[in-house]
């Protein structure tokens, strides 16, 4: 009988871990990103992110012990998006898709999410479309929207920049660049601001010599000049207009991308003091533990300091277990949608006291916006300016804003 | 045997497209040979100018998005009830569209021609990304619905696309091997000759022109469908470069041969992109072996030896005929 009873312990000893073994699902995460050429670097620090990530969330346990695993393929066109979008569901069995840095690409997979019921977090295109005109339940986003950063910099012209009142702007000559400048004269507009549009350029995206339009604004001569552009053209403008003094003649405001840290370490000594910039997150602010402590294991992983890209996908790998661990698994993606509309989530830009959250009717998340202006800091190379004498807008004064959502859906459609 | 053997292609057609039925590897890949079947129309459309009349237009793509935006904007516009008469119309669109833009660059010939078809289709590139408010700009056009028959699952798109393309191809299949096909494969090979028999050059190229475009404006139409999103990219000029990487691959002097290379470019962009960002450079070595080993392409191989085909026999005859 003695032996019979080692018999069996030996074989449950056995066979029980074996048991959990087999057991432990490995959830899949499709994620597509531009991993090369120009928006290849948010690609790049999006993957670093979401490793990061992957680890504390697999350390930290899932339900049944199940782990998180992430599948990144390179995006390269909608077409070719949809495609792989398509296979991660059907063929590798993913139960979320995820990341993106194109709104264009975005607007392709967010219907692939769609028709198949499947939850998407997007991580990184900013096109406010997707959490307005464009939303559909199985879609959320884990960083700001550009109305988010043009509401605050309404609200940063009005209050924090005194005696203007000429303004031009130059941005890239497509939805993304059309759309910010719509949405800060929304906001300027709503906010009651009186201003006069003394020129709109519509330079191309990678336009490689900006001397004309240079020329023309400093003719124009506004009081504020207003940038969208993102990546390589902030910095070849930035680098363009200096010599011509451009930066002493105006105010230079640029709060979706220009204080990416991406622009920061390309143009090092070259950023000029003083630009009003900001980004969807900063390295050095809010100065809290958690933003130090994400930046310094990111450095540690890459022997690089993080673009805002990173944090999106950081944020969006969190938001996914969190809402497994509440459901329990991840085979219900509407438990899954019930389980994110609502969900607090610690942000690494999140300053002491606030918490990020996902508005439960546009499903995007929402968040303090910080607006700085360039000031000689080095402890970020090969950065020389860091942002710093940072403003901060309250979380939901920028969104949901439902007055906007109505507008743009008349404008653009659903 | 010699007429088995001329239907050969299209028995192996029929048995690879329908048998995928009868084996069902699953939706991805139903849908991946939906996307290859729409883009081996294309490039056979495509090759009725480059393989056959020897024109080699670097602007195809246009006729492609034509196709593609104008159903899409009228189901957006209207009901997906008429999605196949959108269809048509998408084909027809760019037929009417490629026959102006024939009018002018054919006028011209080798790499002047090819670059003013470049030129137009990047001129239609940037005017539907920049009509913001009518094309949806670079965003392009999403939640391009279906009509109730051909919506829910992937297999019945697929059998709907699969008649579509079989038809146009049949339609293709036999304007290559009629008379008109017979002079221009002529001239491809001699213009000067056709001229002295009294046929009008410019007349027929621009005929070959709108027919390639209408078929590749009604590809673009059965792609707006399968994924229901359309964008600028689908007029951009490596859409245009995919259709001559296509013909070049399956073999541009082979009828099917397009399809062929249809096939390997998505199976490839598919099986390399799985497992590496670097697929570009893996499908350029690719094209390098082809171009290097076989350069007929992998359906032209057994032509390597110099025997000729009935085709190139025909065109002989119609070529010999001004002797």
């Amino acid at each position: 009988m003695k032996r019979k009873l080692i018999s069996l312990f030996i074989i449950a000893a056995i066979l029980i871990p074996l048991g959990v073994v087999q057991g432990a699902e490995t959830i899949k995460i499709g994620a597509l990103y531009t991993m090369t050429g120009r928006g290849g670097q948010y690609g790049k620090d999006s993957e670093v992110a979401i490793k990061i990530a992957l680890d504390e969330v697999n350390a930290k346990g899932l339900p049944g012990g199940a782990k998180l695993d992430v599948i990144i393929t390179d995006d390269k066109n909608p077409q070719y998006a949809v495609s792989v979008a398509k296979r991660y569901i059907t063929d590798e069995k993913c139960k979320f898709l995820f990341g993106i840095i194109s709104t264009a690409i975005g607007l392709a997979v967010t219907e692939v999410s769609k028709e198949y019921k499947i939850v998407f977090v997007g991580t990184d295109h900013a096109g406010t479309d997707l959490t307005a005109n464009k939303f559909q339940k199985y879609y959320f986003r884990s960083a700001n929207n550009t109305f988010q950063s043009m509401m605050a910099g309404a609200y940063y012209l009005k209050d924090d920049v005194k005696g203007w009142k000429k303004i031009a702007y130059i941005g890239p000559d497509y939805a993304y660049g059309r759309d910010q400048w719509m949405e800060l004269k929304w906001g300027l507009d709503k906010l009651g601001v009186k201003y006069e549009v003394v020129g709109e350029y519509w330079p191309k995206l990678y336009e490689p010599d900006y001397t004309s339009y240079i020329t023309a604004i400093m003719k124009a001569a506004p009081d504020i000049l207003v940038n969208g552009m993102w990546g390589g053209d902030t910095v070849a403008f930035i680098k363009q207009a200096k010599p011509y003094g451009l930066f002493s003649k105006m105010k230079y405001f640029h709060v979706d991308a220009g204080g990416n840290y991406e622009a920061l370490a390309a143009l090092g000594a070259d950023m000029p003091a003083g630009l009003i910039m900001s980004a969807r997150h900063h390295n050095n602010w809010p100065e809290t533990a958690a933003n130090k402590t994400y930046v310094q294991k990111f450095y540690k992983a890459a022997g690089r300091y993080p673009s805002y890209a990173a944090e999106g996908a950081y944020v969006g790998v969190h938001m996914i277990a969190e809402a497994i661990r509440k459901v329990g698994n991840a085979n219900d993606s509407d438990a899954l949608v019930k389980a994110m509309e609502g969900m607090k989530i610690q942000c690494p830009e999140d300053p002491q006291g606030f918490t990020s959250y996902i508005d439960p009717k546009t499903h995007q998340i929402v968040q303090i916006q910080a607006i700085g202006t360039t000031v000689k800091n080095d402890k970020f190379p090969p950065a020389k300016y860091m942002l710093g004498n940072f403003k901060t807008y309250p979380a939901e004064k920028l969104w949901p804003n439902f007055e906007y959502i109505e507008y743009m859906t008349k404008i653009k459609g659903k | 045997m010699k007429k088995i053997k001329a239907y050969l292609p299209w028995i192996v057609y029929f048995v690879f497209f329908l048998g995928l039925l009868v084996v069902n590897p699953g939706t991805h890949y139903i849908h991946l040979v939906s996307r290859v079947i729409i883009f081996g129309l294309y490039a056979v459309a495509f090759n009725l100018l480059y393989g056959t009349t020897g024109l080699v237009s670097f602007g195809h793509a246009l006729f492609y998005g034509v196709g593609a935006y104008i159903t899409g904007m009228l189901v957006k516009a209207t009901s997906p009830e008429f999605f196949v008469l959108y269809i048509l119309l998408g084909a027809v669109g760019a037929a009417f569209v490629s026959f102006f833009i024939g009018l002018l660059t054919l006028r011209l010939t080798g790499i002047y021609f090819t670059m003013l078809t470049l030129a137009f289709a990047q001129l239609v590139w940037g005017l539907t990304f920049k009509l913001y408010n009518f094309t949806g700009g670079d965003d392009g056009i999403q939640a391009i619905a279906k009509p109730e028959i051909l919506s829910g699952g992937v297999t019945k798109y697929y059998l709907f696309s699969f008649a579509v393309v079989t038809i146009c191809i049949y339609v293709l299949w036999r304007i290559r091997r009629s008379p008109f096909g017979a002079v221009l494969n002529s001239i491809r090979q001699n213009p000067q000759r056709i001229t002295f028999l009294g046929l009008n050059v410019y007349k027929n190229q621009l005929k070959a022109f709108v027919i390639s475009a209408f078929f590749a404006g009604a590809a673009g139409g059965l792609y707006a469908g399968l994924d229901g999103s359309i964008h600028p990219d689908m007029l951009h000029w490596p859409t245009s470069g995919n259709a001559i990487l296509m013909a070049t691959i399956g073999g541009m002097g082979t009828f099917f041969g397009p399809i062929v290379g249809a096939g390997i470019l998505t199976g490839l962009e598919e099986i390399v992109g799985k497992y590496t960002e670097y697929w570009s450079f893996c499908i350029g070595v690719v094209v390098l072996i082809v171009v290097l080993l076989f350069p007929n392409g992998v359906l032209g191989i057994k032509k390597i030896g110099g025997s000729k085909n009935n085709e190139e026999k025909e065109t002989e005859v119609v070529c010999n005929s001004g002797d």
